[in-house]
């Protein structure tokens, strides 16, 4: 099967891009070194192709009360141009798939899943929507997604678009929409548009001086604040509570997967934590980390952090910060110890 | 366009190999080689005295998304390696084939099985 393409693709070669398959898109891993991106984007301005990523808008009058049920936050509580990170879960409370969820309007919203995800979970919102008057519709193939991230991202937003926005508080400017959303923990935005405009914001804000930035330094820039990564992080089995994430949980609403994280509420779990790196190397995904010289888990994610220059990773582990363990790399025990995220 | 300089030797492995007039044998990796793994930002080295066989895996270059091993380009014992590569693994990207060297072995035979720069330059087209 022929992997697919944004509008930009000719652009990312263009500029030297390395290009690989990422969930059935070819996209640019990375256009200089993954380094030099990743710092541009910590100390200037970068700016991401993520058109891969879906779009699906719910409508409807009970778009309030569907979403609410659907996802772990009460979108009751969300006022029009309000973003709001949260997870949806299957009723054994185990994530299907983490989502920003756009407040248009009460009776319009726009959900953001991963590019992976974007049929299942269309079919796990279909499968959920008898009982409540909405429309679902995934317009991911019409819509382009650019992220522009970094300190120097709001200064270039406004020479570019002649706006600003809070921080998950979105813009609709004619038909597109601009949020205070982003994967880096630096400060930006995301601006949503119709596929065919997307060359217009890409051309200008490189123009301006936006760095382009790859997957490579996504996936950095990501784990040094912790964030998950579909997929990697979480593959199907992991609950909210289990990835640390209780505050994208509203208690005090019914959503599907609600019981079963009460039930596990009361027991004793491993949560996702932090692992650093005291010795020099780099943490891989599937690392093996041990304490007291037990194996004790697995590295669902794991690189080099730029910035810190060490190994940082993120395991599923039942041990206080700060206890020290050893993690297996490449044959080789390191010493490292867990850590709350993010890592800076 | 790779660099890959006249006067060096290659391994299809993407080594060079820089013969001394004593007949040890400076090694490191080409420049076509730290493009492909882009940033190295952690380099294991053999220890000095260690001995290997041509092919054995020697030493490691990690990049933010992988590792790589290099191997021994030619059987024999490690009598040098370079310790700025700890503090500073950039300078393979930097310098591949002057600041960046990773070792020197003392070879226990003639080099056999090596490629010329004309050779490498088609094994990379």
């Amino acid at each position: 099967m022929s992997l697919r393409r944004t509008p930009l693709s000719n652009h990312h070669r263009e500029l030297g891009a390395k290009m690989v398959d990422f969930a059935g898109w070819e996209m640019p891993i990375q256009y200089s070194s993954i380094i030099s991106e990743h710092k541009s984007v910590r100390e200037a301005a970068g700016i991401f192709d993520v058109s891969h990523m879906g779009q699906i808008f719910v409508k409807g009058s009970d778009a309030v009360k569907f979403l609410s049920f659907v996802t772990t936050w009460d979108m009751l509580r969300q006022k029009d141009g309000d973003c709001r990170y949260c997870h949806i879960l299957n009723h054994k409370g185990q994530i299907i798939d983490d989502t920003i969820v756009y407040t248009i309007s009460n009776t319009e919203y726009l959900l953001v899943p991963n590019a992976s995800k974007i049929k299942e979970i269309m079919d796990w919102l279909l499968d959920n929507s008898n009982d409540f008057n909405v429309i679902i519709e995934d317009l991911s193939d019409s819509y382009f997604c650019l992220a522009l991230q970094g300190p120097e991202a709001p200064r270039l937003l406004g020479q570019h678009l002649n706006t600003s926005v809070n921080s998950f508080q979105l813009e609709t400017l004619n038909d597109v929409i601009v949020s205070g959303t982003g994967y880096t923990g630096e400060k930006g935005c995301e601006i949503i548009g119709p596929l065919d405009q997307v060359e217009i914001h890409w051309e200008a804000l490189v123009d301006m001086g936006a760095i382009p930035i790859g997957l490579g330094a996504r996936d950095t820039l990501r784990l040094e604040k912790g964030y998950l990564l579909s997929g990697q992080d979480f593959k199907g089995t992991e609950t909210t509570l289990d990835t640390n994430y209780a505050w994208v949980i509203d208690w005090n609403h019914e959503f599907i997967g609600r019981e079963a994280l009460v039930l596990q509420k009361q027991s004793d779990y491993s949560k996702l934590s932090g692992i650093l790196l005291e010795d020099k190397g780099v943490l891989r995904p599937g690392c093996s980390v041990y304490y007291n010289n037990n194996k004790v888990s697995e590295l669902t994610s794991g690189s080099l952090s730029p910035i810190l220059r060490k190994g940082i990773g993120l395991s599923y582990i039942d041990l206080d910060i700060d206890s020290e363990v050893t993690i297996e790399v490449r044959g080789k025990h390191l010493n490292g110890r867990v850590v709350r995220t993010p890592f800076l | 366009m790779s660099e890959v300089p006249d006067n060096l030797s290659y391994t299809k492995d993407h080594e060079w190999m820089l013969i001394d007039d004593d007949g040890k044998i400076r090694v490191g990796i080409t420049d076509h080689a730290q493009d492909a793994l882009s940033d190295v930002v952690f380099v294991e080295l053999p220890e000095i005295g260690s001995k290997y066989s041509e092919g054995d895996a020697m030493a490691v270059a990690e990049s933010v998304k992988a590792a790589s091993d290099i191997y021994a380009p030619v059987s024999g014992e490690i009598v040098e390696v370079n310790d700025k590569l700890e503090e500073s693994p950039e300078l393979i990207n930097e310098s591949p084939y002057e600041f960046g060297w990773m070792v020197v072995m003392v070879p226990d035979k003639k080099l056999e099985n090596s490629l010329d720069s004309e050779s490498y330059r088609k094994l990379i087209d």
